[in-house]
């Protein structure tokens, strides 16, 4: 996901945390899992904190969830502010709250920071009770389905009953899939965007180069550092060139262009910052850097990485077999990391599985952050599938 | 209720009555997803629709059906033999870039494929013509050449050489005079205004 700095006006005087619509002022919690939990790769941790928000109140058969997966650089931080004097909301702000696309007037929605994650979940840079250090990279491999099943846990806790959908974008739609595949009888709809089944060589390409930024700085020190320091300039690396990744040729043009910057050296012929898109890709490493975890930027691309639905030789089918939730999923046509066809093969693979399944694809030039757009196509989408009924029979009216 | 809908509802009619209740049906070129809910409601169907536009897919979505958004050949390539019990292309044939290519296609996805069109061959429409020389516009069809999409005059003697060209087995057919509601008995080509095929292979 992209930190646009740029977009984001100066604060109003009236305060913008009570637009109409808006969650408002909201406060994350943490489930802390007192159980051992065993990860996908076999190695366990005696319990785990996820922090997490929800906005919206719990019905009385406790099933009105939505759950909200985040992305790669994403939080549980989704909708709502967390100071008056924050200078943006969360992630999905637009897409959720009362009245929006996702209603919080009729949904319970949670969303949590993944497993792994560097937001107040357990991760690599959480601490190691034995060591009093951070984990690093003894904190055990993560996968797609442990951060799955991580959430189920703290949806338990939250006496859940049944889930009206998961939805996510990107990594966020692999976990929505993950869900219902994992939990079928628990999650009614899967609303999954920008996703794929699995990465294709490109973007696990991208990734590695990403991680081999992060570990060729001699900070990294093979994970082992404290939590200020760390591997700063592999990162902001690592975040300048996925950023590439999530947007397009044609919005980097739309937005940049071939501008200089005002303060570009009259001399074209050195080094120094010339281009306005060089300045943004610096912002955008630097601002990455002061947010994230660099070990867990690697434990995360390389959970995407290895999820693959069709791992062990399973068709797309098969993998899709336990799912019992209506499903759709959406592309966007300007996305090249993971492509409409990548998108557009799941709605058909569960269609050929028996499943009830919807592909929708949005004419957009913003490249894979496109599900973050603000569109009413995609509202209007979004909230013909949450909000619809089921498919009992009603009287037709033409 | 205007005309046009009056018709809209016939040619469901017919169509409903030769589905089989709890069918697997796939409709191309599904618009907003009129048809397939009435036969969701009344046949109980297991129903998908293809459509090339995300509006009218968000429309069936808002209906509860399954629709994908996408070409209608490219879609039916990436099913096996006799997924589906019955394809329908309803009012959609006169429209298509190959439609021999998608009808064959429809045959090998589909056990039974409908097919449903506008009689170019009716009386009026051939006195159109004739009398008027310019494009066909009524009820049914209400927009001037320039601002409709292209399409085949196909008629009731064109389509059955079509199927016989290729082998197509008619199982069924429904002729319907100008009303698109009183069958048409005798003369189709000449006195039929809509026309639906029921296809096997």
């Amino acid at each position: 996901m992209t930190d646009d700095q740029e977009n984001v006006t100066p604060a109003p005087e009236t305060a913008r945390h009570l637009a109409p619509g808006d969650v408002g002022l909201v406060t994350p919690r943490d489930f802390v899992h007192r159980e051992a939990f065993t990860f996908r790769s076999g190695q366990t941790l005696p319990g785990f904190t996820l922090r997490y928000e929800t906005y919206g109140g719990l019905n009385a058969a406790r099933d009105n969830v939505i759950v909200i997966c985040h992305a790669l650089s994403g939080d549980h931080h989704c909708a709502g502010w967390h100071t008056p004097q924050d200078r943006k909301p969360g992630w999905w702000n637009n897409l959720i709250g009362a009245g929006k696309a996702v209603d919080t007037r009729r949904f319970f929605v949670v969303c949590a920071n993944v497993l792994g994650g560097c937001q107040g979940s357990s991760g690599p840079s959480s601490l190691n009770a034995e060591t009093g250090r951070p984990h690093g990279t003894t904190f055990p491999f993560v996968t797609i389905r442990d951060m799955v099943r991580a959430q189920k846990l703290l949806l338990d806790h939250l006496g859940v009953t049944g889930v009206h959908a998961v939805v996510g974008g990107s990594m966020g739609g692999m976990q929505a899939l993950q869900f219902a595949i994992e939990y079928p009888r628990l999650v009614r709809r899967v609303l999954a965007m920008a996703t794929t089944g699995r990465e294709s060589a490109q973007a696990i390409a991208f990734n590695e180069v990403g991680r081999q930024a992060i570990m060729q700085d001699p900070a990294w020190n093979r994970g082992d550092y404290q939590r200020d320091g760390g591997p700063r300039v592999g990162l902001a690396i690592a975040r300048m060139m996925a950023h590439i990744t999530y947007v397009s040729d044609a919005s980097m043009d739309r937005k940049f262009g071939r501008r200089k910057k005002d303060t570009a050296a009259p001399e074209a012929y050195t080094f120094d910052l010339q281009f306005e898109v060089e300045s943004y890709l610096r912002h955008q490493g630097q601002s990455f850097i002061n947010r994230f975890d660099a070990n867990s930027y690697l434990y995360i691309t390389r959970a995407l990485d290895q999820f693959d639905l069709e791992e062990g030789g399973l068709t797309l089918e098969q993998a899709f077999a336990p799912v019992e939730a209506e499903t759709l999923v959406v592309g966007f046509t300007s996305d090249w990391l993971f492509p409409p066809a990548q998108n557009r093969r799941l709605a058909l693979a569960l269609l050929r599985a028996g499943k009830r399944a919807s592909y929708a694809e949005l004419a957009t030039d913003l490249g894979h952050d496109s599900f973050l757009l603000e569109s009413e196509d995609l509202y209007a989408l979004v909230r013909a599938f949450l909000e619809r009924e089921g498919t009992e029979p009603v009287n037709y009216e033409i | 209720m205007p005309r046009t809908s009056e018709k809209r509802t016939v040619d469901m009619q017919v169509i409903g009555d030769w589905v089989e209740p709890g069918a697997r049906v796939l409709d191309l070129g599904c618009g907003q997803g009129a048809l397939l809910h009435y036969l969701v409601q009344s046949k109980q169907v297991s129903a998908v629709g293809v459509d090339l536009d995300f509006a009218k897919v968000t429309a069936c979505v808002r209906r509860g059906l399954c629709a994908h958004q996408g070409d209608m050949t490219r879609f039916m390539r990436d099913f096996p033999e006799k997924h589906f019990d019955r394809v329908i292309c309803s009012r959609t044939v006169q429209e298509l870039a190959d439609p021999a290519a998608v009808i064959l296609e429809a045959l090998r996805v589909g056990r039974a494929v409908t097919v449903g069109f506008v009689n170019h061959g009716f009386w009026k429409n051939r006195l159109n013509a004739l009398l008027q020389g310019s494009k066909i516009r009524n009820e049914v069809y209400t927009t001037e050449w320039f601002e409709s999409r292209p399409s085949n005059p196909v008629t009731v003697l064109d389509f059955e050489r079509f199927c016989g060209a290729k082998g197509i087995r008619i199982a069924r057919r429904a002729h319907l005079a100008g009303d698109w509601r009183t069958p048409c008995a005798a003369l189709p080509n000449l006195l039929a205004g809509y026309a639906l095929y029921d296809l096997a292979r």
